[in-house]
Order: structure tokens, then sequence, then C-alpha cells
């Protein structure tokens, strides 16, 4: 699979190998409300990924355990679909990747969702990919994001996330799967746009001093981009059905 | 998420001298409220829910209200109620004990008829401005109709399909004026056939 030995010419001209510039994402696509049983729900399609949100809740606490009186408590699923990329996921069920981007997600959501408001319940939130090509965390965390907004439940602020690598002695944004294979770098960041603050930084690989603002700074300019889209995404379910009367 | 000067409305919170929407809702600005689009019920005293009854202990009935929240009915000695499981009641809520348990008095037994769940966020809506638009449905269908705040709907006699339309169509369009109108005009249409 990947190594040095069969690596493409993943830049050639300035240019990635899709044809996009360093700091350019996929084309990107929300929806909000896709299923009709999820409390909320959300579909993602970024690029080649296709990822699907849903949230429950806030329910009754099941184990009773688990409960805490003083606030509710998050569960996350991330599961990619045995069918969602090449052989490496055929296996369905939970394994060691799963389980870390399901906690991960769970982390990211605890801090952004009103805990106290709602004590002693708990909160589901299913992430499920149905297609992926690199970057399934940032597009299950935005998805996640806006199903939990259209589920109505209480939130400080909606957050997206996006993937910043490096190839060489480039940064790039928003890697697909080819580049993430052979790229020197890939690092998922999870941030809240309102204050810009940071709630998911994972590193595979390394960056310099000098190269981590940039590639945080990258990441923000490209995310007005996403959370614009999100927060579009919530209006339009309501704006379709009110232009319905608006000749009325 | 909404955001302007600081100040204290329901449903937002206040961060750096700014106030944000906790929820997806639509600001009024006339008001100075956020009118949440969607959300969880948030369980006050005095509201009237519909609910079924999980199970029996002694005097104590269980009933399920759909929320995360436990509910509980616990007759005195000199109340003549007496429910079993599954059986459809209509209640008051008397307290809210620490967010957790929702305590309930005042409880009918609703027999018969069918039970829908809707949005809870979306019951304001459903009842109208005064009870308006709860009075119209069942003037023009014939059915008695409770409706709880949890987002159960008690439905029994008359026109019920009709009734499950009309609510179904309230809840989606909840957010569009000049609802009252054209739940209006449906009623008399479909009425007439």
């Amino acid at each position: 699979m990947a190594s040095k030995a069969n690596k493409p010419e993943l830049i050639k001209d300035g240019k990635r190998l899709d044809g996009r510039a360093f700091d350019e994402i996929r084309p990107f696509k929300i929806e909000a409300s896709v299923l009709k049983n999820a409390d909320g729900s959300a579909m993602v399609e970024w690029g080649n990924n296709r990822v699907l949100a849903a949230v429950y809740g806030p329910v009754e606490t099941q184990p009773k355990h688990m409960a805490d009186p003083m606030k509710a408590i998050i569960k996350c699923r991330y599961q990619m679909a045995p069918f969602s990329s090449l052989s490496e996921h055929s296996r369905s069920g939970p394994n060691r990747r799963a389980t870390e981007i399901s906690k991960v997600t769970k982390e990211v959501f605890e801090n952004v969702v009103m805990l106290n408001e709602f004590p002693g319940s708990m909160i589901n939130i299913f992430v499920e990919i149905l297609q992926g090509d690199g970057g399934t965390r940032a597009a299950g965390i935005t998805a996640a994001s806006v199903a939990l907004a259209s589920a109505g439940i209480h939130m400080k602020d909606l957050v997206y996330a996006i993937s910043v690598g490096k190839i060489g002695e480039e940064l790039v944004l928003d890697m697909d799967m080819i580049e993430d294979n052979y790229s020197d770098s890939d690092m998922p960041m999870a941030v809240s746009p309102k204050d810009n603050s940071i709630l998911l930084l994972q590193m595979d690989g390394g960056y310099t001093r000098e190269e981590l603002p940039r590639a945080i700074d990258m990441v923000i300019e490209a995310g007005k981009v996403i959370s614009a889209a999100q927060r579009e995404a919530l209006r339009s379910v309501y704006k379709n059905i009110a232009k319905k009367y608006e000749g009325e | 998420m909404v955001n302007e000067a600081p100040s204290r409305i329901s449903h937002c919170y206040v961060d750096g001298g700014k106030t944000y929407s906790m929820v997806l809702g639509i600001y009024d600005s006339e008001s100075r409220t956020v009118v949440p689009l969607e959300g969880v019920w948030d369980p006050k005293i005095d509201e009237v829910v519909v609910g079924v009854v999980k199970s029996v202990k002694n005097k104590v009935y269980e009933v399920d209200l759909n929320h995360h929240e436990r509910s509980i009915i616990i007759s005195g000695k000199f109340d003549r109620i007496s429910f079993r499981t599954g059986d459809v009641v209509e209640a008051r809520i008397k307290d809210v004990e620490n967010k957790k348990t929702i305590i309930l008095q005042f409880p009918r037994l609703l027999s018969g008829g069918t039970v829908i769940e809707v949005k809870p966020a979306k019951v304001p809506r459903i009842v109208g401005k005064g009870n308006t638009m709860i009075n119209q449905i069942s003037e023009a269908t014939g059915s008695r109709i409770v409706v709880g705040k949890n987002g159960r709907i008690w439905i029994s006699g008359g026109d019920v399909g009709l009734v499950t339309r009309a609510i179904a169509r309230i809840e989606m369009e909840a957010h569009v004026s000049g609802l009252t109108e054209r739940i209006k005009k449906m009623l008399e249409e479909e009425t007439r056939r």
C-alpha cells in the first residue's frame, strides 16, 4: 500500500492531483433533516465523502448507572459502512479506528452542547460513513453538528472540522484518500467558529513551529465557507416549506 | 445562531458581551424573543400533558411522556383513581423535581381514541392563540382533542384522519404566516366532500 517506493507525484505545476489549489477544499454540500425518524439529521457530500449523521435525544439514559444527575451524557458511534471504501473496512462492527473517532467526536460535542440543560439524560450521535475518501472524521463532525442543531439541542456553537496536511514542503487543505496515504503529515481540526477555539486537534506526522500557525489559519479561513453552508442548510429546510406558500 | 448586545433572552446565553442563541430558531426583534423551530420540551408547572401509564407500583403510577425525565402520579389516600398499564391519561404537572422527576396531578383517563405524536416545539401553533386553532379543527371534524404539551395528542370520535392530516400540516408549516387561514381552507374543502 502506501510506501515511499510507489509514491505518485502529488503536486504537479503548483496544483494537486485533482487540480485543486493548496488551500482549496473539495466541493461541499450539506443537507439538514434528511431522516424523518431521527430527532435531527444531516447528510454531507464532501468531495467523494458521503456522510450521514443522526441524533436521537435527549432520551432516558440506558444503562441507568451511566446517568449523570448533574448533566447529560453524549454517546457517539462513528461507523464506516462495509461498502464505504476499499477492502479495509469490509468487516462491519467497531474496530480500533472507529472507537477512537467515536471518542474524539464525543469529546468535541461535550464542549459545545449545553449538557446541564438536560441532567440525567443521554444524547445519541450516530455518524455513518457511506462512502469514504479521506477526511471522514472531519466530515462526520461537520454533519453531526448540523444534526444536533436540527434536533433542537441546546448548543453554544455550530462546530465544523477540516483536515490540513503536508505534502513535501507544502501545506494542503482537505486531503483526499490518495493524498492522505502518501502525505507527510495529516492534522484534522474541529473549530468553534464563534471564537475560533480549537476543539479537536490530532496530528499524524509533524509540522515545524512555523507551519502549525499557518495550518491553523488555513483551516479557519476555509471554515468560513463550511460554516456558512451549515447555517444555510438549516435555514433552507424551513425556507423551502415557506416558499410553497409565498404566492398565496 | 443569532447574536446581539448582551441581554437576557430565553433560549440564549451571553458570552463575551454578546448574546448567542442556543437553539435553532427565529429571532423576533420586536418582542426580543427567540422562537425555537426545533426543540426539546421543557416541562413547566401547570402544563397539561398526555401520557401512557408504564407501570403501577402500590399507588404510584409511572407515566411515559416521551421525555427523558421520569414522570409519576402519586395517588393520595382519598383519590379514587386506578389505572392500568397501557392506559392513556391526561394530567397536569404539579412539580418538576430538580429536572429529574415530573410529578403529575389531576389525572384523567382518556379511554378509546388515538394518540399521535408531534414535535413539542410545534404544540403552541397547534393549539393556536387562545385555543383558536384547535377549536377550529375540533369544530370542523367533530372530534374530541386533548393536546399535551409533551407533544402527544389524543383524538377521539369524528374524522380522526382529517385531524391527523391537519395537525401534520400545522407541524410542517408552523413557521409560515397565514397558517390559520390555510388550515381553515383545508378543513372546509375536506369536510365538503
